[in-house]
């Protein structure tokens, strides 16, 4: 099954920059949370069991051809959606919120996984369709994503819905969605925010959004983190504060700097240069994925990989812009960085799937 | 071929994603370019200011001790709670919030921040000084949501006990006009008001600290980046008597009267007891006076706030005999042996004046005059000598002019004399006026610290010692003696005609004379007592319906021991009825100077002097409602 040529066919650059992103993600963690007062000193080991869980995620999805995985694709979407119902009437309650299934090691965080797995329904999906998807083809791929959608949102846990949505988008879009119905749905979004500010939004989401348009106005709140995150940013300078010497991260006036701040602790101590170095790693690993979905033999493949970079990329630049202070606080982690097993996990994961579609470009 | 083109399709859209991510990725480092070098300076500060905290070190004021050693003001630690507005992120939030904490009226921390508005804000604006326990912990607790709120541990001036009040004098808050002023001042210190803390506050004031600690997000320390201790201020050794100053304090309490005491070494003006009653607690003031209980002493109608001793003025009676008699020894005018007769009334450029002895003294001599007190004897005397050679005298014994004592706003007293009148009336002096001057009535008027003044001139043979309530001040490396003041004046007195006067003295004491109550066998007591109407006989009359207290005051002025003087000194008491008392109080004194100076125990306040209450002008209260 796994031949040997194809062990030269595995994109070794993409799968070391996801490695050193994984590495940087460690060390800030280990520097945010290494104080030996703290029963968080230990986080950073965690996340190296869950990069070892990730790397075997992995190296599985690399094994077996994609298509194989496709062709499973609706049973592996339907036993999803079992595990979001699971949650949603077991799962444990953490921080308000009914997100996780509690294994004995870890737990699990089904929503982390239902991005893999509506990447493969939607691609294989669109994918057995020859021509421009037509409103019926689109109409059904919003429905997918919509059911997964719905049961997380309701868990809730908006921001992470909110990421199978570029899923949709991306793969609808390559799969040759006009721009005119692209612009129609971003015309019927923007109608729809007034309605959804008024009835859909919770307070607490309406306080975010006018709290990031006036930080000042909850300086303790939702605007304190976006204005200690932009001071964090901001105060380490060109060359960084130094590892473990960030007075911002080390003495917690941002919080949870481990997890979703964690790009902001890397700016604070690695400066403006560790910051280059860090977009410069996610800009390759993104334009390499997308050189893999140029590459893919099929349009299922490519569709495939598009799926799966999507909801990494706008995490990725969400995390990134919200760590600056520039756009409103919400609790989604930075892929491969901020802390988190589930979410490590699921994004090797998907990063196997992107080998796997590259390295097989040449096979039957 | 749809295949073809999918594909084509598919390569399109993937290169313009390519270069959509490509910009959004351009923009994100733009953007941190812009955030950690462009606008680096102004975020680097902020997150300074977000872990570092400056906090004073308040200096304790110098402890002050008597001349013995005894501790007479020390200081103990309390809590002040204020707003430091440089870490505020919400000013009006936290002073509502402070006030729900505190269970005060949000106007009225409103009010005190307001008051400071224009201070830099890197200086905490006291909110509570002398926090309770309770207050502390209530605002500890919610540490969290109030970042910008501190707790300083501030010491405090404590008095152990409620004495020596106006000497002490009390501190408060500076002023704005004094730290205008003065630059080694700033807003909130802590500076003497009144007696001796506001004269020698330069060295009794220490010099603030300062520590900058690193804090965490909760404001908790995490580390110390340096420390400046602060220096505590300068020891000061009083003059005071502790024991002393005890014995004059309880002489009033057991007399049941209010008044003025002052006590001296006569040989060089070490003040060894200084009272005004009645007096405050300078306590009250310590940890800042509320504005209520301010106001209410301001308006007692008491005036505890008067320093009587320095500040109240009132006509001697007889104990201005002794400068009456000087002037008419010194001037050559009379001698010691110079009679006059006294049936107890005289009449002078046709008014007739009243002996207080009605039946007369009878044919007396000075020694006899000072020691009956005889009015009609000192009449003579003034007439003979006239205003202006007794107010030269007075003058050189110190009556009439400041003392100079180490204490703020000392007052002026009066003798009068031509000049006076004339510039002040712009009137005649009349000869008639004079009598009256003889006994110390009339426009005589005089505070009673240059009443022990003028006792301690005539003790040691006419020097004019000052008055002084500093000895020593630890410069940090052991006492150092203060400088002791220069006499104010020396006056050629020709000792043997001083002596009849203190033979006089004595007699009073010891021979039978007014001053009897002061005797203590084998000291040598010399004094004079002197009774001093407030108001005329009939004008006593006229204002019988009033609730003033128009009683006569009581004067006691002494030294002893007679040959070899000790001490000297007044006692004081304000409406005290007759001179007598105060010689009763003085006695405590005495005795317990004297037990002090040999060894002996002290003696015990008695519980009562058994003084002479009645006022012989008293009427009785006007009968209620007549209609």
């Amino acid at each position: 099954m796994f031949e040997r040529r194809l062990y030269y066919h595995i994109d070794w650059a993409l799968l070391f920059a996801v490695l050193a992103l994984c590495a940087l993600g460690v060390a800030m963690i280990y520097s945010t949370s290494a104080d030996p007062t703290r029963v968080t000193s230990r986080l950073y080991i965690t996340q190296l069991y869950a990069i070892a869980l990730g790397l075997v995620a992995l190296l599985v999805m690399i094994t077996i051809d994609y298509r194989g995985f496709t062709d499973k694709s609706h049973l592996i979407y339907i036993g999803l959606l079992a595990l979001l119902l699971y949650v949603m009437f077991f799962g444990m309650v953490q921080m308000g919120a009914r997100r996780w299934i509690p294994l004995k090691v870890f737990n699990l965080q089904p929503s982390e996984f239902a991005k893999i797995g509506l990447a493969l329904v939607l691609a294989k999906f669109f994918g057995e369709n020859r021509g421009a998807p037509a409103w019926t083809d689109l109409a059904v791929g919003g429905v997918l994503t919509l059911i997964p959608f719905a049961l997380i949102a309701k868990e809730p846990d908006l921001g992470t819905a909110v990421t199978l949505l570029p899923v949709f988008l991306a793969v609808a879009y390559l799969a040759g969605m006009r721009m005119r119905i692209l612009g129609m749905l971003f015309l019927c979004c923007l109608l729809a925010a007034p309605v959804a500010w008024r009835f859909a939004l919770k307070d607490y989401q309406k306080a975010r959004i006018s709290t990031f348009l006036d930080p000042s106005q909850d300086a303790k709140g939702a605007g304190y983190q976006q204005i200690q995150a932009r001071i964090t940013v901001g105060s380490g300078g060109l060359q960084g504060k130094g590892f473990m010497k960030g007075t911002q991260g080390q003495l917690r006036f941002l919080p949870v700097a481990h997890n979703d701040f964690i790009f902001s602790v890397l700016a604070e101590e690695q400066g403006f240069a560790g910051v280059l170095v860090a977009l410069g790693l996610y800009l390759f690993v993104i334009l390499r994925t997308l050189e893999a979905a140029r590459l893919a033999k099929d349009r299922l493949g490519a569709y495939l990989v598009l799926g799966v970079l999507a909801s990494f990329t706008f995490q990725v630049v969400y995390n990134i812009t919200m760590s600056a202070g520039l756009a409103p606080v919400k609790g989604l982690t930075l892929p491969l960085m901020s802390y988190g097993g589930s979410s490590m996990i699921a994004t090797l994961a998907g990063f196997g799937l992107v080998l796997n579609v590259r390295m097989r470009r040449f096979t039957n | 071929m749809p295949g073809v083109e999918d594909r084509r399709r598919v390569t399109n859209r993937l290169s313009i994603l390519q270069y959509v991510v490509t910009v959004i990725f351009s923009m994100l480092a733009i953007s941190f370019w812009v955030l950690q070098v462009v606008q680096h300076a102004k975020f680097e500060e902020m997150a300074e200011n977000n872990h570092q905290r400056t906090l004073a070190l308040r200096a304790p004021r110098g402890i002050v001790l008597d001349r013995h050693g005894k501790v007479l003001i020390e200081n103990r630690q309390s809590f002040s709670i204020s707003i430091l507005r440089e870490h505020s992120k919400d000013l009006n939030r936290t002073i509502r919030v402070l006030a729900g904490v505190l269970g005060y009226e949000e106007a009225g921390v409103r009010d005190i921040v307001n008051r400071h508005r224009r201070e830099p804000t890197y200086r905490p604006i006291p909110i509570v000084v002398d926090a309770s326990i309770a207050q502390v912990a209530s605002v500890r607790v919610r540490r969290l949501e109030l970042p910008d709120v501190v707790i300083e541990e501030v010491p405090t001036r404590r008095y152990p006990e409620k004495l020596a009040a106006h000497a002490f004098g009390y501190v408060g808050e500076v002023s704005d006009k004094d730290v205008s002023e003065d630059e080694s001042l700033k807003s909130g210190d802590i500076v003497g008001q009144a007696g001796i803390e506001k004269v020698y506050n330069g060295q009794l004031m220490g010099v603030d600290g300062a520590r900058r600690v690193v804090v965490n997000s909760v404001g908790r320390e995490i580390r110390t980046l340096e420390e400046q201790e602060p220096v505590e201020g300068k020891r000061l050794q009083l003059t005071l008597d502790y024991d002393l100053q005890k014995a004059v304090e309880d002489g009033f309490r057991v007399a049941g009267f209010n008044g003025a005491s002052v006590v001296l070494d006569p040989q060089n003006g070490e003040v060894l007891a200084f009272a005004s009653l009645p007096e405050y607690d300078p306590n009250a003031f310590a940890a800042g006076i509320d504005r209520a209980s301010f106001a209410a002493l301001l308006n007692d109608e008491l005036r505890p706030l008067q320093d009587r001793a320095i500040q109240g003025r009132y006509q001697p009676g007889s104990t201005f005999k002794m400068a009456v008699a000087l002037a008419g020894l010194e001037e050559g005018i009379i001698t010691p042996d110079f009679r006059a007769h006294c049936a107890g009334r005289a009449t002078f450029y046709g008014h007739t004046f009243a002996c207080w002895k009605k039946e007369g003294h009878g044919t007396i001599d000075l020694r006899r005059g000072i020691e009956q007190s005889c009015d009609v004897y000192f009449y003579t005397v003034a007439n003979l000598v006239g205003v202006d050679k007794i107010n030269k005298w007075a003058t050189n014994l110190g009556l009439g002019v400041k003392s100079g004592i180490d204490l703020p706003n000392e007052q002026q007293g009066l003798v009068p004399s031509t000049k006076w009148k004339l510039e002040r009336m712009h009137e005649k002096w009349y000869a008639g006026e004079t009598i009256s001057v003889g006994i110390g009535q009339g426009a005589v008027s005089l505070t009673p610290v240059s009443m022990a003044v003028y006792m301690a001139t005539l003790a040691n043979g006419g020097t004019r010692v000052t008055p002084h309530l500093l000895r020593a001040v630890d410069e940090g490396k052991g006492w150092v003696p203060a400088p002791v003041p220069p006499p104010q004046k020396t006056v050629d007195i020709d000792p043997a005609k001083l002596q009849a006067i203190r033979d006089g003295l004595w007699g009073v004491v010891n021979g039978g004379g007014t001053g009897g109550r002061a005797r203590i066998v084998g000291m040598d007591i010399s004094g004079k007592t002197g009774t001093a109407q407030v108001i005329s006989n009939t004008g006593r009359m006229a204002a019988a319906k009033s609730n003033k207290d128009l009683r006569d005051h009581g004067w006691f002025v002494f030294f002893a021991p007679r040959d070899k003087p000790e001490i000297a000194g007044v006692v004081f008491l304000e409406h005290g009825i007759h001179g007598p008392n105060a010689a009763s109080v003085a006695h405590h004194i005495l005795d317990t100077f004297f037990a002090k100076k040999e060894g002996r125990p002290l003696p015990a306040p008695p519980a009562d002097f058994h003084l002479d209450y009645k006022d012989p002008y008293a009427r009785k209260p006007a009968p209620a409602a007549q209609n």
